[in-house]
């Protein structure tokens, strides 16, 4: 599957453990593509856009968000991906420990498209995230640019 | 904090007093006055009645010398006319008036001395000259008479000390009538002086009252205006304390719940890496395993019994950590929902509680009883926990060996309702009645699965009812959980 080989995966954490988890999961589920991994908001936010390499100017990505962060609060990087011509539709996976009804309605609110909660139980947290892993390998995502 | 005003109502017991008294002395002295009035008014009167006394003395004196000298003229005629016999007629007749008269005057004069003196002189003189006068009617009837000189005459004379006698007397009465004229002047006088104080007296105190009264009335409307200030100062006070309670109760919630969550990210490494290092150990068991009686015991010990042990306490305990984490958010979760108050049959709440637990019921052969049941106006999801959690409790710790029996009834009293969850179960040490109330604390024998969250749920939820819950206990006779609710909904801890 060339399609998806392209995509990358962009992942915003600051627990450098749960990064490390989520990774090996995702690649137990089979799935090989690029995973950048940001510990801060700004760093990420700068990768977004400006990197060569970087969605904005290179080709389609996946988003993966944790909502608590140091610098910012991943709400305002989920508000600006919605909110910039070219990155919108690059779907935005939340992935947080918040299970507040209120928390995950204003992020489907503003567009995010899906949004998972850490389980704190580990067996739980590796299926989730094999499960994630076997959604991405199946899921189209599009170009930033529009381009099919 | 402004003063209280106990001191004011204080000071004006002393007041009332002090007024009391004044108006006291003045309803005395009205009292006073208008005895001294009467007491003047007689006096007058009895004035009156002398001078009347003094008036009468003098008409009958005049009367009596008028006949006195109408017996002389009568006489005179009888020796100008001896043979008219009317002249005797007329001269007895003035004789008897003048006699008449002369009585009369005696009883008006007995308290006056002197008067009875003269009285005396006249009858002594009136007297004398009747019988002189009678002498001269005989004479002349026998033809006798003989005209002397009128002037030497005897009874000329007589008449003569009779008037000197009479106008004495009148003097004297004049001078007595001019005197008891002075008293009674003096009498009247005093009488318009005791009216006017009369007066003067009953308008000073009746204004005195009027002042009184006035000022009374402006001392409860002050006292009044006071009053309700200070009552909308309490009232503002208590809304600033309840805000401020609202505050702090917000605060740990917000709290409780960053906590919670902040704890959460942690375990999860714990947990994830934890499982990492098991699946790690199998991998390394296999291998050792595989290579048979080369390896040492200890690292056979280490890989087959050390590490599966260390592992084993780290996931339970981490477990454990993690149900209390999310026991703590359960609750704040629950604290920020907001009420939403209905009007709720607790028959229907209890028996869909019950419904739901039959299964348990049954099994352990409880007998669950419904006593009455009100209905109130309350947030449903609120009261369904709190009764779920005591009737699950019930039914958890029973008595080993005794079948169950679990009473559930309100009672309405006061525009509040108790609903009690009484059973027959192991019950509860006295010294833990507070205790289960907190969160994570349990009590008795630990040999029921549970975290210790129930109870401080049911007393959280109670208490944003507007509610308590209490506990009477014995042990091992049973215990009774007695939850007091506002009738009519009231928010007892703000929403967060």
């Amino acid at each position: 599957m060339p399609d998806q080989l392209a995509v990358n995966i962009v992942m915003v954490e600051d627990d450098e453990g749960h990064a490390r988890l989520i990774e090996k999961n995702i690649r137990r589920a089979g799935i090989s593509n690029a995973i950048h991994h940001f510990t801060d908001g700004t760093s990420a936010l700068d990768y977004l856009w400006n990197d060569p390499h970087g969605p904005a100017h290179n080709g389609p990505a996946l988003v993966l968000l944790d909502l608590n962060l140091p610098d910012m609060s991943g709400l305002d990087i989920l508000s600006k991906i919605k909110g910039d011509a070219h990155l919108r539709r690059t779907p935005v996976v939340v992935l947080t420990t918040t299970d507040d009804k209120v928390e995950i309605q204003r992020c489907y609110d503003m567009g995010c498209n899906v949004y998972i909660t850490k389980p704190v139980n580990y067996e739980n947290f590796a299926e989730a995230i094999r499960q994630l892993g076997l959604f991405l390998s199946v899921i189209q995502v599009p170009d930033a640019e529009g381009a099919p | 904090m402004p003063t209280t005003p106990t001191y004011a109502f204080s000071r004006d017991a002393g007041n009332n007093r002090l007024i009391l008294l004044l108006l006291s002395i003045g309803f005395a002295a009205v009292v006073a006055a208008v005895v001294a009035v009467v007491v003047v008014q007689k006096q007058a009167e009895r004035d009156a009645y002398w001078v009347e006394h003094t008036l009468d003395v003098e008409a009958a004196l005049n009367r009596f010398v008028r006949h006195a000298e109408r017996t002389e003229t009568a006489r005179r005629g009888i020796i100008i006319a001896p043979t008219e016999t009317n002249f005797v007629a007329i001269a007895e007749k003035a004789i008897a008036d003048a006699s008449r008269e002369l009585a009369g005057l005696e009883t008006l004069v007995r308290d006056n001395p002197s008067q009875v003196r003269s009285v005396e002189g006249l009858r002594l003189a009136f007297d004398g000259y009747a019988r002189q006068a009678r002498t001269t009617e005989a004479e002349a009837k026998l033809g006798i008479l003989k005209v002397g000189s009128l002037d030497s005459d005897a009874t000329v004379s007589a008449i003569r000390h009779i008037r000197t006698y009479a106008d004495e007397m009148l003097r004297r009465e004049d001078a007595l009538l001019r005197q008891r004229n002075q008293a009674q002047d003096r009498t009247r006088s005093l009488l318009s002086a005791m009216l006017a104080l009369c007066g003067a007296l009953i308008v000073g105190v009746a204004t005195a009252a009027i002042l009184i009264i006035r000022r009374n009335i402006r001392e409860i409307d002050a006292n009044r205006r006071e009053l309700h200030v200070l009552n909308q100062e309490l009232e503002s006070l208590v809304d600033e304390r309840t805000a401020e309670l609202q505050r702090a109760n917000a605060e740990i919630q917000r709290f409780a719940y960053i906590v919670s969550h902040d704890l959460r990210s942690p375990l999860v490494n714990v947990m994830g890496f934890t499982s990492e290092l098991d699946a790690a150990r199998k991998v390394i068991g296999e291998h050792v395993l595989k290579d048979g009686d080369d390896v040492p015991q200890t690292v056979r010990l280490a890989v087959e019994e050390d590490l599966p042990e260390s592992i084993g306490f780290i996931r339970s305990s981490t477990q454990k950590m993690d149900r209390l984490i999310n026991a703590i958010l359960r609750l704040s979760r629950e604290g920020r929902r907001t009420l939403a108050p209905t009007r709720v049959s607790l028959a229907d709440v209890v028996q869909s509680i019950v419904d739901s637990l039959q299964h348990r019921i049954d099994e352990t052969g409880t007998r669950v009883e419904l006593g009455e049941l009100a209905v109130i106006e309350t947030d449903r999801l609120a009261i369904e926990q709190i009764l779920s959690n005591l009737i699950e409790n019930a039914l958890k710790y029973l008595h080993p060996g005794r079948p169950g029996e679990i009473r559930i009834a309100s009672k309405v009293a006061h525009g509040r309702v108790n609903i009690t969850v009484r059973d027959n179960g192991r019950g509860i040490s006295p010294r833990d009645h507070e205790r289960i109330f907190d969160l994570f604390r349990r009590s008795g024998m630990q040999d029921q699965p549970g975290e210790g969250i129930g109870l401080a749920h049911v007393r959280a939820l109670a208490y944003r009812l507007g509610g308590l819950v209490e506990v009477s206990s014995e042990e091992g006779q049973g215990s009774t959980f007695t939850v007091s609710l506002p009738l009519k909904f009231q928010s007892g801890v703000a929403d967060a």
